[in-house]
């Protein structure tokens, strides 16, 4: 989980005006908000991902990821029911897959995957358990 | 190194790379210019797949495109200079374009009143150096009235419409689309 979300941050970043397009996309967001949220989700991604990887405050990041994942599925899933055509973006410009009940899936699958981590935190390789003992 | 240690200092790395993003981009207007007009959410048209196309001229690079007058299938993109995607899917239309080129019209038209620095007015001259920079093969037209924007845009860039020889839009979407599904899309419209 952690690898996935580094590799979709990573991806993104430095591709501010392709991931605005893809958010504005949706027709849910207005463009004020647009613009920071293109420059900043990438550096959050790499964030959650590094954590999970790691196996650091894996409890809150967890629960952050699930919940992101879970707004991800929402997002797409209007777009789906709206019938707009909007780019997924979820692995930088170079992701040209389209937003569809597939992708929404896959989301709240993520999103499952998450909380169940969250919820089971520290695993056994966990920075946080190593943490704990010290 | 305790948790609240690690926590604080995760905090303030996180701020750290948004501050750097943040200033980056500040004092990079061309590149802010491009987030914002990227951030735009655009009206969409209420044309779909099964309306018939509304009748449009535009002077290409290959000469005066006139819709009423072209017997063949028309493959129409509506583009920003500035658009990441839209330069992206000069490729894809570029491969089309040799691919079917003969047996279908292409034509791109510009739909946006920026230019491709992002903060410039739209021009000929800017829809040229497009052109230019992206190696573009296909014809392509610079509409400074908007009216092809006006009647195609499908809510994004690109917007991509293709009408069949009796004027029917047998597609219509925006955003990059992969070459296989506009291929697709293609097949079934000279068939």
């Amino acid at each position: 989980m952690g690898l996935l979300l580094l590799a979709a941050g990573a991806l993104k970043i430095g591709h501010a005006p392709a991931l605005a397009a893809a958010i504005a996309g949706y027709h849910l967001l207005p463009a004020a908000v647009v613009a920071p949220l293109s420059i900043s989700l990438p550096f959050v991604e790499v964030f959650l991902g590094l954590y999970l990887t790691v196996g650091l405050f894996v409890r809150f990041v967890g629960w952050v990821a699930a919940a992101q994942f879970g707004l991800y599925a929402l997002a797409i899933a209007s777009a789906v029911i709206r019938h707009i055509p909007a780019n997924c973006g979820c692995f930088g410009p170079d992701d040209v897959a389209t937003a569809d009940w597939p992708h929404v899936a896959l989301d709240l699958l993520l999103g499952a995957l998450c909380a169940f981590v969250a919820w089971r935190a520290p695993g056994a390789l966990a920075l946080d358990g190593k943490l704990k003992k010290a | 190194m305790n948790r609240k240690t690690l926590a604080l200092g995760s905090v303030a790395l996180l701020v750290v790379a948004l501050a750097i993003a943040a200033i980056w981009y500040v004092t990079h207007p061309a590149q802010t210019a491009q987030v914002q007009n990227a951030s735009k959410t655009v009206t969409q048209s209420t044309l779909a797949a099964g309306a018939k196309a509304p009748e449009f001229e535009a002077s290409t690079t290959a000469g005066l495109f006139d819709l009423a007058k072209t017997t063949k299938p028309v493959f129409l993109e509506v583009f920003a200079t500035w658009c990441p995607h839209c330069q992206r899917e000069t490729q894809v239309l570029n491969k089309l374009f040799a691919q079917y080129g003969k047996q279908i019209a292409f034509v791109a038209v510009s739909g946006s009143d920026t230019g491709m620095d992002g903060s410039s007015p739209a021009s000929q001259a800017d829809v040229l150096a497009f052109a230019q920079k992206f190696a573009v093969a296909y014809p392509i037209a610079y509409d400074g009235q908007m009216t092809v924007f006006d009647l195609y845009n499908q809510g994004g860039y690109p917007t991509i419409v293709i009408i069949d020889k009796k004027k029917t839009i047998t597609y219509a979407a925006s955003g990059e689309i992969a070459y296989a599904d506009l291929t697709a899309q293609i097949q079934r419209v000279l068939k």
